[in-house]
């Protein structure tokens, strides 16, 4: 009998280390109270707030629609909506036209990445605003007709209709991919959960004697925590418990972690995402900037893996649909791959404190995808392809065909 | 010593269970060798899909003779007998939907005959300019059966309404010309189609027994599995009742401008799928080899009874929970959307009888995946 429970706990410990993929370590959380949602109060009232990154995400929702409104929308309009100024009636939502806020400002932006790289951020953004004159320059006047290699138009793909540039390029997909990275997934791991804005100015004192904002309830440094927790969870239906409708509440991270979630492989990562925002929370309440930083440290990880697993699942999409000649379903994906692609270079490697993939590799992925011929994507080889995302899943510790597949 | 090796030896067995990632039926030794897949394939080409197609272009041929009478002589007579060939041609067209496949595919023909809400403002603008191009895929929600509704049940209340659109309007030509074309189109599409399966794709399709993603019965399997997902139990039943959204569509029925045929529609298409599962005849009651008698072959065995037995039971479970909804799905979803709900129930459950346990059976992959919806 004692034989067998020895025995058993091996095979557990076993198991345990072969298969788990969750590195978070064991914690002294003994003094820091985590509440079962992500609800935080001081007084009674919440001390909970990152409106700021619900409107982001609200304006680029209407952004991306706006792509593909041939009726009214023009370079101006969309350009506009991208870079809005308080009082423009730029949006459909009478709240994002009151607010100073918008998305463009934010784009590769974070403190860790950009203070000191203006003309890399200022080349991004230069970037975004191509794919928006793209789309109205090239895509509008071909929306009735039909696309070929090296011709603007349409193309089928199931009961949708897609609308691509002469390479095969969908620009409203490209643009909402890279800001995943570029926006969302930068302002959090590299702006909101970097040491060098939580502890920025007088925040750990302020936090350390509970100084809260002038006329808010919260201290800085629990509101900065809380704007890294708004670019994924700033629409979701219930914000204090979120991962309830994972993957519905946007168009952006929230989507795709919900989709990474879906799929057996990665089946803990929503929780263990939504935990050590919870458990990093707690611990900036409780003064204990260990823990909120290993709680960061997961995020930063996590999040990261996501944008890559995304990326090889799109292309991997991408070469077996274009192996069946369905250029419509395959270009909407190899585009979709094609932005997380290049959000690659907003990830962050805890061991080396930079992005897992730096701005020359992500330059030659995506450059890569559209040098194969003339007519990049219509001349897509497949073996370009497996090169890129075996390049991408070799930083990780996914593999490509366990990210290839939603099961 | 003993004890070390047995539990070694689960342990090991453990932690291949934990850890082996379900690569569902890749594992699975190819039990299908031994089978006539030649003989299913001609039966399902000469005996089937053959047959369906030739009955439906002889429909098609006479809902566009209807359609010209009616031009010729815009009546409520001509408009009736119109729609009488409308009916029998969408009730026939039910029996060739699921084969997607060779010309088909490339045409995208499911998507042109039947694409539907229409888009009732794009119509009239296209009526009103006489401009359109039915071949471009954003064009997909104009024609078909579901345009041709709107053009012959839709545009008013009552027949005198309707007729009014082409006779004193002023622009009754345009509704004649697209009228016209709608339906010249449908059987320009059915006789490609057709042409093409009588010229070689037959020939082709049935000398393609290989077991691979490739051979025409994973193709046609998957074509008819994704037909039965998406089209039927979904389009049908599922996206109306509101399975998918947040609140009920009964403006996304079938035939939501004749009100009274949805249910005879859905019924047509869910008796064609199980006839198809089981190898019959498409003009009369012989059967050959099918799913049914593949899996049957196998002996696949679920839960003590064979799966083909299974999976006719649920297409009658189905069919019989069908029965009790109101010819009209849309008044059926607006007074009692339960009993719409439990027939996609129904539904969803050979959904995973058919995709999951029989391609396993089979050793089929399933070859598409599930859109993100953006």
């Amino acid at each position: 009998m004692m034989k067998k429970m020895f025995f058993t706990a091996i095979i557990g410990s076993l198991i345990f280390a072969s298969c788990s993929s969750d590195d978070e370590p064991i914690t002294e959380t003994s003094n820091i109270e985590v509440p079962s949602n992500y609800t935080f109060e001081r007084d009674g009232q919440s001390t909970v707030d990152f409106s700021g990154q619900t409107t982001r995400i609200l304006m680029a929702e209407e952004i991306l629609n706006s792509f593909t409104d041939f009726e009214n929308t023009t370079v101006i309009s969309l350009q506009a909506m991208y870079a809005h100024q308080e009082g423009d009636l730029d949006f459909s939502d009478a709240a994002l036209n009151a607010s100073d806020k918008n998305v463009r400002s934010k784009t590769a932006a974070s403190q860790d990445y950009f203070s000191a790289n203006t003309t890399e951020a200022a080349a991004i953004r230069n970037l975004f605003d191509s794919y928006i004159s793209g789309q109205v320059n090239e895509v509008f006047p071909n929306k009735d007709v039909l696309a070929v290699a090296g011709s603007a138009g349409q193309l089928a793909d199931g009961t949708k209709t897609r609308y691509v540039n002469a390479k095969g390029l969908v620009y409203n997909q490209m643009f909402a991919k890279s800001l995943i990275g570029a926006l969302m997934a930068d302002q959090m791991l590299n702006n909101y959960l970097s040491i060098a804005v939580l502890d920025a100015d007088n925040k750990v004192a302020d936090n350390d004697n509970g100084i809260t904002e002038d006329g808010e309830t919260f201290t800085t440094m629990e509101h900065n925590w809380d704007e890294a927790y708004g670019y994924l969870y700033g629409t979701s239906v219930d914000a204090a418990n979120p991962n309830v409708t994972i993957g519905g509440d946007d168009s952006f991270l929230n989507d795709y972690l919900g989709t990474v979630n879906a799929d057996p492989d990665f089946s803990t990562i929503a929780a263990d995402i939504f935990d050590a925002f919870k458990l990093g929370r707690a611990a900036i309440v409780a003064k204990d900037y260990t823990v909120r930083d290993t709680q960061a440290a997961i995020i930063r990880q996590k999040i990261s893996e996501v944008i890559a697993i995304r990326a090889v699942y799109y292309l991997q999409q991408g070469k077996n649909l274009l192996a069946n000649g369905d250029f419509g379903a395959a270009f909407q994906n190899l585009s979709e791959g094609y932005g997380f692609v290049f959000s690659l270079r907003f990830t962050r490697n805890q061991s080396t404190d930079t992005s897992f993939f730096s701005t020359s590799e992500v330059d030659g992925f995506t450059s890569a995808l559209l040098a194969d011929g003339l007519n990049g994507f219509w001349d897509l080889e497949p073996s370009t392809l497996d090169s890129i995302t075996e390049a991408i899943a070799a930083k990780f510790d996914f593999t490509v065909e366990q990210a290839a597949s939603a099961n | 010593m003993k004890h070390w090796k047995l539990w070694s030896f689960i342990s090991i067995g453990l932690l291949i269970v934990a850890c082996s990632k379900d690569n569902g039926n890749e594992n699975l030794p190819p039990a299908n060798n031994n089978f006539d897949r030649g003989a299913m394939l001609l039966n399902w080409a000469d005996n089937i899909i053959v047959p369906a197609y030739t009955s439906f272009k002889t429909e098609a041929e006479n809902l566009n003779n209807a359609a010209t009478v009616y031009s010729n002589e815009p009546t409520e007579a001509s408009l009736q007998s119109l729609r009488a060939s409308w009916t029998a041609a969408y009730i026939s067209f039910q029996k060739v939907s699921m084969f997607e496949i060779g010309k088909a595919e490339e045409l995208r023909y499911r998507n042109r005959l039947n694409i539907y809400p229409s888009n009732t403002q794009k119509i009239e603008d296209f009526v009103a300019t006489g401009s359109y191009d039915l071949a471009l895929p954003s064009t997909m929600d104009v024609q078909g059966f579901p345009a041709i509704d709107y053009l012959i049940n839709g545009l008013g209340a009552t027949d005198t309404e309707i007729v009014s659109f082409y006779t004193t309007n002023g622009n009754a030509l345009g509704y004649k010309n697209y009228l016209g074309t709608l339906t010249e189109t449908i059987l320009q599409l059915t006789t490609t189609v057709l042409d093409d399966w009588n010229a070689n794709f037959r020939d082709v399709f049935v000398a393609n027994t290989s077991s691979s993603a490739t051979g025409s019965v994973d193709k046609l399997t998957n074509d008819y599995i994704f037909y039965f997902e998406k089209s039927l139990r979904a389009g049908k039943v599922g996206i109306p009742a509101g399975v998918f959204s947040q609140q009920p569509l009964p403006e996304n029925v079938e035939a939501r401008y004749k009100k009274d045929f949805s249910k005879q529609l859905m019924l047509t298409a869910v008796k064609a799928s199980q006839d198809f599962f089981n190898g019959k005849y498409f003009n009369n009651n012989t059967t050959g080899e099918s799913f049914k008698t593949y899996l049957d072959f196998l002996n696949s065995i679920k839960n003590g009874e064979d799966l083909g037995g299974l999976i006719n039971a649920q297409f009658n479970a189905a069919e019989t929970q069908a029965n009790e909804l109101n010819n009209n799905f849309a008044l059926q979803i607006e007074t009692d959307n339960t009993k719409m709900l439990s027939t996609y129930d129904e539904l969803q459950r050979n959904v995973i009888l058919l995709k999951v346990d029989m391609l396993q059976a089979l050793s089929i992959n399933v070859d598409y995946v599930d859109a993100d919806g953006d």
